[in-house]
């Protein structure tokens, strides 16, 4: 039974197979490869698409990459932990629909919603009007078509990546635990830090790495919300494809951003298994 | 006991912003879809002709049903490819452990235009005509990592001893599937499925590759539409569909305690 | 266990197997049929139904954003498509890729309503690969409330007063050329000294735009967003209805000129169909309509007195219009638009 059960893996493993490794190693082959005059793609197998990356143009452009995923993502923890805890904490007949009602912002179509945020945000859009009237400000402030945007539009569109895994992990916390805890004496702090905290991590973690790595990708949140000021690695790619018809180059960016992005997963969780160990040995001495 | 009371009413305001975060934008594209303006920068008048118009339109029409089918029929296909390959990975120990989880991670790490444009020179090398089966298998594609990843996600912090005593008290191990992990886990499957149709009917950049004739979904014309200025008629649209769902929800709501109560039975 | 697995296994073969044929059915149903593959929004809805009811058949209108997109479907091959809109500049492309059917003129004789300068653009000399649909040139748009001294240059847009009231196009060939033409050189320019001038310039404006947009710039001037900038002409027509304050004007150095075609793909199954397709178009009164509609410069020279007054009058599509063989085309220049990227790249990045 145990050797059959193995074969479970086996259907995704397949279609991955085909409709993925196939694919990319189209990619990969395509990373080696040069473009010619009119964009047409040649094999001579050359170094130089990866060469042309490592200069500090294209670094620094991954770097502030980095920094706004980063960013992003904290805000999106602070934003979405607490919303997945109160929906944790709702009768159970409710989570279900409390946690689609978190969702349903989402199944509009993100563009629109991002005009949407346009229309709030401009100098003579509905947020300004309101504080001018109200007499918070006495010039329109120039909210839009900055960095702070961007991150907003961010957390905005990776929101519900953070909300679901986090909900899903607390939901299924003991909460006898925290009952000890505080009959023990714990104060609702020492409680969550101890408890709470270290027992839904595999929510924070999933949840993290979902909106980490879908913001480094981004290009559409910087175009329409940053006034394509700012150039992060999705624009940088999406450009190669669709601007310069330089496929081989946008071919090596991604490689070259797929290969970081696992490395810092890797880091991620060795990072995270070490401290899940030390959290547990406290959460025993609180009990 | 005070505290606490008081503390949950700082967190229920606290979600309440969020959720006001959430739907802030919501309130305003609805109220926008009452604007006579074609362009939509300001407000000029009041008008329900959008909403006339957009039952009207063809295109759109098809298009919401194109986005619908896809984006169910790749859910339901990723959500039980994923949720099988989750417990398979936390059930056992592979001798490529670490490839496996890598394979199941790296679609989420390759943008989005890359995987489109190889799936497309995939489907056209093996003559794969492009349409609504080819869309399908793309999304399907992109979904099942993050189902993963949910439905791991929730097996990990998942206590072994209620497997473990079914599997003790001589349950099959379908019997234990069917009666002990499936209702545990149900949540996390949930909201994979949540997540993967979320990425399905709003997906454009990979769709737009390795869709053809007659397989337009809503984001591939809202996209196109960028150029000369969405059609308010796309948020009558969109404010119809927030009104249905909210609608669904609610009604689902009414509907189950009677269904409960006949399980409970 | 194993039944299980045979089951999915088979579940999945079967429903690959089904969605493939699925769609073949739907391409071998109906022989009249025409697949459209164009910008969104780009045709009067009742000039397409006027034609699917005049020649019995059914189009399917399939839409792309970006040119390069287009491209990379066609190249791809097997997307069966009969009518692409390819740009000015992507025709060269195209053609040289070898990617388009010759056109059979004759066939199409209401193409011979095109305005002459329009028919022999420096992209396809001979009008072989591709017909003209919409056309514009890229001037400067303004608002006049709060520029005071009305632009007549390019160097205009650097005027400290405007600071971040700046729009440029999303465009690394609209925007270096622009700067381009500021200095007098040419907008294909290779040559490595003038691209240089020509984006020291554009380091100087760069912190002082509001945006980089070519989709929502419209907005941006309606709602009093942006005092001025790049803009289409037929944009500026439309942004003008909305907004009556603003004015555009076609800058002394001289500007880009633009089209968007309608071309037919090598292999295309349904090319009689396409043929009168186009022909259909370049009718004078079906031209009026849809032109009317979409709100752009008519390329037929027929048309004029089926259009209204308001339409006829327009100074923004008026201007274009005069200024119709002075424009220079966008050219597909080769390698050296990884040089373009490049810049385009520092210039976002504030380097």
């Amino acid at each position: 039974m145990n050797k059959n059960g193995k074969l479970l893996i086996a259907p995704s493993l397949a279609w991955l197979s085909i409709f993925f490794v196939i694919p990319m190693l189209i990619v990969v082959a395509v990373s080696f490869a040069s473009r010619t005059t009119y964009g047409q793609v040649v094999f001579n197998w050359t170094l130089d698409n990866y060469i042309r990356f490592v200069e500090p143009l294209y670094i620094s452009i991954f770097i502030q990459t980095l920094v706004v995923a980063l960013i992003t993502t904290v805000i999106t923890i602070l934003m979405g932990y607490p919303l997945a805890y109160m929906i944790a904490q709702l009768p159970k007949k409710w989570q279900q629909p409390g946690l689609i009602l978190c969702m349903i912002p989402f199944w509009i179509n993100f563009l629109i919603r991002s005009y949407a945020w346009v229309i709030i945000l401009r100098t003579q859009g509905v947020l300004n009007t309101l504080l001018l009237k109200a007499g918070i400000i006495d010039m329109p402030i120039q909210m839009l078509y900055n960095e702070g945007a961007v991150m907003l539009g961010m957390v905005y569109a990776l929101l519900p990546f953070m909300i679901l895994p986090i909900y899903v992990s607390i939901e299924q916390l003991d909460r006898r635990l925290l009952e000890a805890a505080s009959d023990l004496g714990a104060g609702p702090f020492t409680a969550f830090r101890k408890i709470t905290l270290p027992l839904t991590m595999p929510g924070v973690a999933a949840g993290t790495i979902l909106v980490f790595i879908s913001s480094l990708g981004m290009f559409v949140v910087p175009d329409v919300m940053g006034g394509a000021k700012s150039a992060l690695v999705g624009n940088l790619i999406q450009n190669q494809f669709l601007s310069a018809r330089d496929w081989p180059f946008g071919a090596s960016l991604s490689i070259v951003l797929a290969v970081l992005s696992l490395v810092l997963i890797i880091l991620y969780y060795k990072a995270i298994q070490a401290q899940k160990g030390g959290e547990r040995d406290a959460a025993k001495d609180v009990a | 006991m005070q505290q606490k009371t008081w503390r949950s009413h700082v967190l229920l305001a606290y979600s309440l912003a969020v959720l006001a975060f959430l739907y802030l934008p919501l309130v305003i594209l609805a109220l926008y879809s009452f604007n006579d303006s074609r362009i939509n920068a300001v407000w000029t008048g009041f008008t329900f002709k959008w909403y006339e118009q957009l039952f009207h339109n063809r295109r759109v029409l098809e298009a919401l049903t194109n986005t619908l089918i896809v984006g169910a029929i790749s859910t339901v296909v990723s959500t039980s490819l994923g949720t099988i390959a989750a417990i398979a990975l936390h059930r056992y120990k592979y001798k490529m452990q670490n490839a496996i989880n890598g394979l199941l991670y790296l679609p989420i790490l390759i943008p989005e235009i890359v995987m489109g444009l190889s799936l497309l020179v995939l489907f056209s090398q093996f003559k794969v005509p492009l349409g609504k089966g080819s869309l399908i298998i793309a999304h399907i594609t992109f979904c099942l990592s993050f189902v993963v990843i949910t439905v791991g996600a929730r097996l990990d912090g998942m206590r072994a001893d209620f497997e473990q005593a079914a599997s003790d008290l001589y349950a099959t191990p379908f019997q234990c599937f069917r009666y002990v992990t499936l209702p545990l886990i149900m949540p996390g499957i949930v909201a994979g499925a949540l997540i993967a149709f979320t990425l399905s009917i709003d997906d454009f950049v990979i769709s737009f590759f390795v869709a053809g004739p007659n397989s337009t979904t809503l984001p591939l014309y809202i996209y196109a539409m960028v150029k000369r200025g969405i059609s308010p008629e796309i948020n009558a649209l969109s404010t119809l569909m927030i009104g249905a769902e909210i609608l669904l929800v609610l009604l689902a709501e009414c509907l189950q305690p009677s269904h409960k109560a006949k399980e409970e039975d | 266990m194993k039944k299980i697995i045979a089951l999915l296994l088979c579940a999945m073969t079967f429903f690959l197997f089904g969605c493939g044929s699925d769609s073949k059915t739907a391409d071998k149903g109906d022989e009249q049929v025409l697949n459209l593959f164009s910008w969104a929004d780009n045709f009067s809805p009742e000039v397409l139904a006027d034609f699917e009811k005049k020649y019995h058949c059914k189009i399917n209108y399939d839409v792309f954003a970006n040119n390069e997109e287009l491209l990379a479907k066609i190249q791809a091959g097997g997307s069966r498509y009969d009518v692409i809109q390819p740009s000015d500049y992507m025709v060269a492309t195209m053609k040289k890729l070898d990617l388009l059917e010759p056109l059979d003129k004759s066939k199409m004789p209401n193409t011979a309503n095109l305005i002459k300068s329009l028919q022999t653009p420096a992209y396809d000399p001979d009008g072989k690969y591709s017909v003209v649909y919409t056309w514009g040139v890229t001037g400067i748009v303004y608002n006049p409330k709060h520029v005071k001294k009305a632009p007549t240059s390019w160097a205009d847009l650097w005027n400290p007063e405007d600071k971040g009231r700046i729009s440029l196009l999303n465009d690394n060939r609209e925007v270096i050329g622009m700067a381009l033409k500021k200095n007098g050189y040419s907008v294909n320019s290779k040559d490595k000294a003038q691209l240089e001038t020509a984006v020291k310039d554009l380091r100087l404006l760069a912190p002082n735009v509001l945006a980089f947009d070519t989709d929502t710039i419209k907005q941006k001037f309606i709602a009093n967003e942006a005092w001025i900038g790049q803009m289409w002409s037929g944009d500026a027509s439309f942004t003008h209805k909305d907004n009556p304050d603003i004015a555009f004007v076609i800058p002394k150095e001289g500007a880009v000129i633009w089209a968007d075609t309608f071309a037919i793909p090598k292999g295309a199954k349904h090319k009689e169909l396409a043929e009168k397709f186009i022909n259909y178009m370049y009718d004078p009164k079906v031209s009026a309509k849809n032109y009317e509609y979409i709100g752009y410069n008519d390329p037929n020279e027929k048309s004029e007195s089926y259009h209204s007054d308001a339409y006829n009058k327009d100074p923004m599509l008026k201007a274009a219009r005069d200024y119709i063989t002075k424009g220079e085309w966008i050219e597909d220049i080769g390698d050296t638009l990884t040089q373009y990227d490049r810049y385009w790249t520092e210039l976002k990045t504030g380097k």
